[in-house]
């Protein structure tokens, strides 16, 4: 099936989008069990045993991971798709880490996928870890869900290798970010390896980095949509001065404003996902981060001014969302980081590819 | 795999559908970007800045010798018949290298379409073949001193007469009144009580030779001329060139102002600029970290914004009318130009922007500087935008309201 548009007929174009049952089925599971409560909960308890069974249950944290190395199959949208209802719902477990992270590492590296979660070293300008014959010994910061993960993995110069935290020299120090979820130093002491691999070519440092952009944005986009229909709803029932909030225009350009920037964000994802599936996706990978970054900020700062002080609470459920925006923009490259990996970029190819770069992507550099 | 264009959206971008070129629209931009190469070889030219672009009645007969003007007109009338995603190409390839687009800019993208929709099947004859072929130019006449964002508040009045109507009244801002030959006058025809949104008219106005009309012109603040006031006293317009019914002028006016708030020419205004400074401060040698930062900010929105835009072109050939959609284009387009401008400007603080000074960029910004502020103006204030937008929100987010 393709899209009709009003041209002769003589040729299409074809956009693939998330898989509409998986996205229904994730849509019906988190709506029944990401609840306020829950989601608090598993701040506390830095897991949540009642949404990651239902959800391990479904595959869904391996969607967009081979077959053959043990994943659920799909595509790099479905696997987005899953990210960006994972971050809808706030859902306060490692999906990214277990799938498009972990899994892949874990599939390039030949070693068969657990049943349980994964997690990977996101490798901060600080770390320093070093191979020593079979063990592991330095720091590395910053590691979602280190604890509870099956195995911890990381890129260590030109290979990809695997710890389980539970091992011998592996020490865990609970960190979380603004949004309460575990990112936590992990000091390793001559730890065991449970798999070492060469890393195959395209699976290096970098790859990893954008890998990670790609989810937390996808993740934010999530979170911004859902921050934009609470808020345009929430206006629309608050009232002041005996009308409805709504009806005052600096609210109303609060509303419109941070729709368009959540919406922005979402255009940027479909464009880097779609860019993705064509090939090398640099520029996009780079534009989308800095996008989530730069337009989530200000989704989250509109939204709470137009919530005003229930906004600021624990009861109410936008700082679930709005601390995890705040949280996101910073993780695999901060904004800024991502906004100047991209002016070099666009320094590097010059005036005269600009438009094309602007206009084509990535796609403009393979020519 | 699903595709686009599937009824499930839950988990894509609400409102706007990703898209990209078919291989027939992919030709159509090379074959812009060869005339562009062709006709205006980088630095051959000084860019213009999007949309107020130069008055070349030359450069437009070329285009319109390729299919580039009057492109939604249909082939019986002479037209070229093109998509709104075949439009699009062309408008983003001609903004993009800031070509001088000035006179049939209007014409092209909101009297044609109109004429198209509410004239009679004369009009047609008579206007849109002449369009099509880059020798018809228009100007927009609804602005009057006392209905700026008020529309419906316009003065002008057009009372019967035999064989057709009087105008009385002043219109204003009507940019290149003095080069267009009609503009289309927004007019009351009876009046304003009770639903002040009736009572509206619409006509066809030839702009010089037309006894009672007089054109004085305004200066811009940069001190270029494109800005009038076009004076109409006892100005007969016969029945003929009555504009759809009379009396509906409001809802057909609002069909118009759709034409011109979604595309390119909303995000377009400083790229050439932000193009060559980029070109002159390479040429220097190693950037520092803050300009990196800043071309990464500006690269990144336009890539994006480019999408929403694009998209919005699509779902039109779809048979959609983005309305919350186009608003949410034109705000963050324009006051991303905006804020760009200042980026661009604080990058450059070492060379005080002049109109005469040795480098084009410098030359090009300074010019952004002084019209920048018309962005946010022009086509619909944001303000009333975002009111208009508003609206539909609720049902938008597909939320309670
Ligand atoms: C470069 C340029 C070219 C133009 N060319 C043409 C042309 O060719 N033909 C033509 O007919 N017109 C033209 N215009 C006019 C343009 O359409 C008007 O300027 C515009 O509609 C705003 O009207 P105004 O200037 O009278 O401002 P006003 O309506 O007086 O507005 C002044 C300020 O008040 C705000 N405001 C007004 N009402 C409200 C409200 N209800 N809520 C919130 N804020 C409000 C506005 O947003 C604005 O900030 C042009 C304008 C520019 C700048």
């Amino acid at each position: 099936m393709s899209g009709q548009g009003n041209f002769d007929g003589a040729d299409e174009y074809t956009v693939e989008v998330a898989d509409p049952l998986l996205m229904e089925t994730l849509h019906r599971l988190f709506t029944q069990t990401c609840s306020h409560e829950v989601i608090q909960a598993a701040e506390t308890a830095g897991w949540a045993d009642t949404i990651w069974e239902p959800l391990a249950g479904t595959g869904a944290p391996w969607v967009g991971v081979d077959e053959a190395v043990g994943g659920s199959g799909g595509s790099l949208v479905d696997a987005v798709g899953v990210l960006k209802l994972a971050g809808r719902y706030t859902v306060p477990l490692p999906v990214a880490e277990t799938g498009l992270l972990g899994g892949w590492l874990a599939g390039a590296a030949g070693l068969a996928l657990p049943e349980g979660p994964l997690t990977v070293v996101p490798g901060r300008p600080q770390d320093r870890l070093t191979l020593d014959g079979d063990t592991l010994s330095g720091v590395a910061q910053r590691v979602p869900w280190a604890a509870k993960a099956t195995y911890i993995l990381a890129i260590v110069g030109d290979e990809i290798i695997a710890v389980q935290p539970g091992a011998d020299g592996v020490d865990i120090e609970t960190v979380r970010n603004l949004a309460g979820e575990p990112r936590e130093t992990v000091r390793f002491e001559r730890a065991p390896l449970a798999h070492r691999a060469t890393a195959p070519a395209g699976v290096d440092a970098a790859a990893l980095r954008r890998r990670g952009a790609l989810c937390r944005s996808a993740q934010i986009a999530g979170a911004c949509e859902r921050i934009a229909e609470l808020t345009v709803e929430y206006a629309g029932q608050r009232s002041q001065f005996g009308q409805k909030i709504n009806r005052f225009q600096a609210v109303a350009a609060h509303l419109v404003r941070l729709s368009s920037e959540a919406t922005l964000i979402g255009m940027a994802l479909d464009a880097t996902t779609y860019a993705i599936g064509q090939g090398d996706a640099a520029f996009e990978i780079a534009s989308l981060k800095s996008i989530a970054g730069d337009s989530g900020s200000d989704v989250i700062a509109r939204a709470h001014q137009v919530h005003g002080a229930i906004g600021m609470t624990r009861e109410f459920v936008l700082h679930h969302l709005s601390r995890r925006v705040m949280s996101w923009r910073e993780e695999f490259g901060s904004t800024s980081w991502w906004r100047e990996e991209l002016g070099r970029m666009v320094g590097g190819v010059g005036a005269d590819a600009l438009w094309p770069l602007i206009s084509e992507g990535s796609a403009s550099l393979q020519r | 795999m699903a595709v686009a264009q599937s009824s499930a959206r839950i988990g894509a971008s609400k409102g706007f559908t990703y898209t990209t070129f078919t291989a027939a629209e992919e030709a159509l931009k090379q074959e812009v970007r060869e005339f562009l190469r062709a006709e205006l070889p980088t630095g051959s030219y000084r860019p213009c800045l999007g949309m107020s672009a130069d008055h070349d009645g030359e450069f437009t007969k070329k285009m319109a010798a390729r299919g580039w003007v009057g492109m939604s007109v249909p082939t019986r009338y002479g037209g070229p018949a093109r998509s709104a995603v075949d439009r699009f190409i062309v408008v983003e390839e001609m903004l993009k290298a800031g070509a001088p687009i000035g006179a049939h800019w209007v014409a092209d993208r909101q009297s044609a379409p109109t004429i198209m929709r509410f004239g009679t099947d004369e009009q047609r004859e008579k206007f849109l073949p002449a369009i099509a072929r880059g020798e018809m130019w228009f100007s927009i006449g609804m602005s009057e001193p006392d209905a700026g964002s008020d529309l419906a508040a316009v003065r002008t009045t057009a009372t019967r007469t035999d064989g057709g109507w009087l105008l009385n009244g002043t219109k204003i801002w009507t940019s290149n009144a003095m080069q267009n030959h009609w503009f289309i006058v927004l007019c009351r025809t009876s009046p304003n009580e009770g639903d002040r949104h009736e009572g509206l008219s619409q006509f066809l106005v030839e702009l010089h030779g037309t006894p009672g009309l007089q054109i004085n012109p305004i200066a811009f603040l940069d001190g270029t001329y494109h800005f009038n006031e076009v004076v109409m006293t006892d100005v007969f317009v016969p029945d003929e060139q009555v504009l759809g019914e009379i009396g509906r002028g409001w809802s057909q006016v609002n069909s118009e102002l759709a034409y011109e708030r979604a595309g390119p020419d909303r995000f377009l205004s400083v790229y050439s600029t932000f193009e060559q400074l980029l070109r002159e401060k390479l040429a220097e040698g190693e950037l520092d970290a803050r300009s990196y930062d800043a071309f990464g900010r500006i690269t990144a929105r336009y890539w994006a914004l480019r999408n929403l835009s694009f998209s919005i072109s699509r779902t039109i050939d779809q048979g959609g009318a983005p309305a919350v959609e186009a608003s949410i284009v034109k705000d963050l387009g324009t006051s991303f130009e905006q804020e760009m401008i200042a980026l661009l400007h604080d990058l450059w603080d070492d060379e005080e922007p002049s109109q005469e000074a040795a480098t084009l960029g410098n030359r090009l910004l300074a010019a952004c500087i002084l019209t920048g502020p018309s962005f946010t103006i022009r086509g619909g204030t944001n303000e009333i935008l975002r009111t208009v937008a508003n609206k539909g929100l609720a049902a938008w987010h597909g939320v309670s309201r």
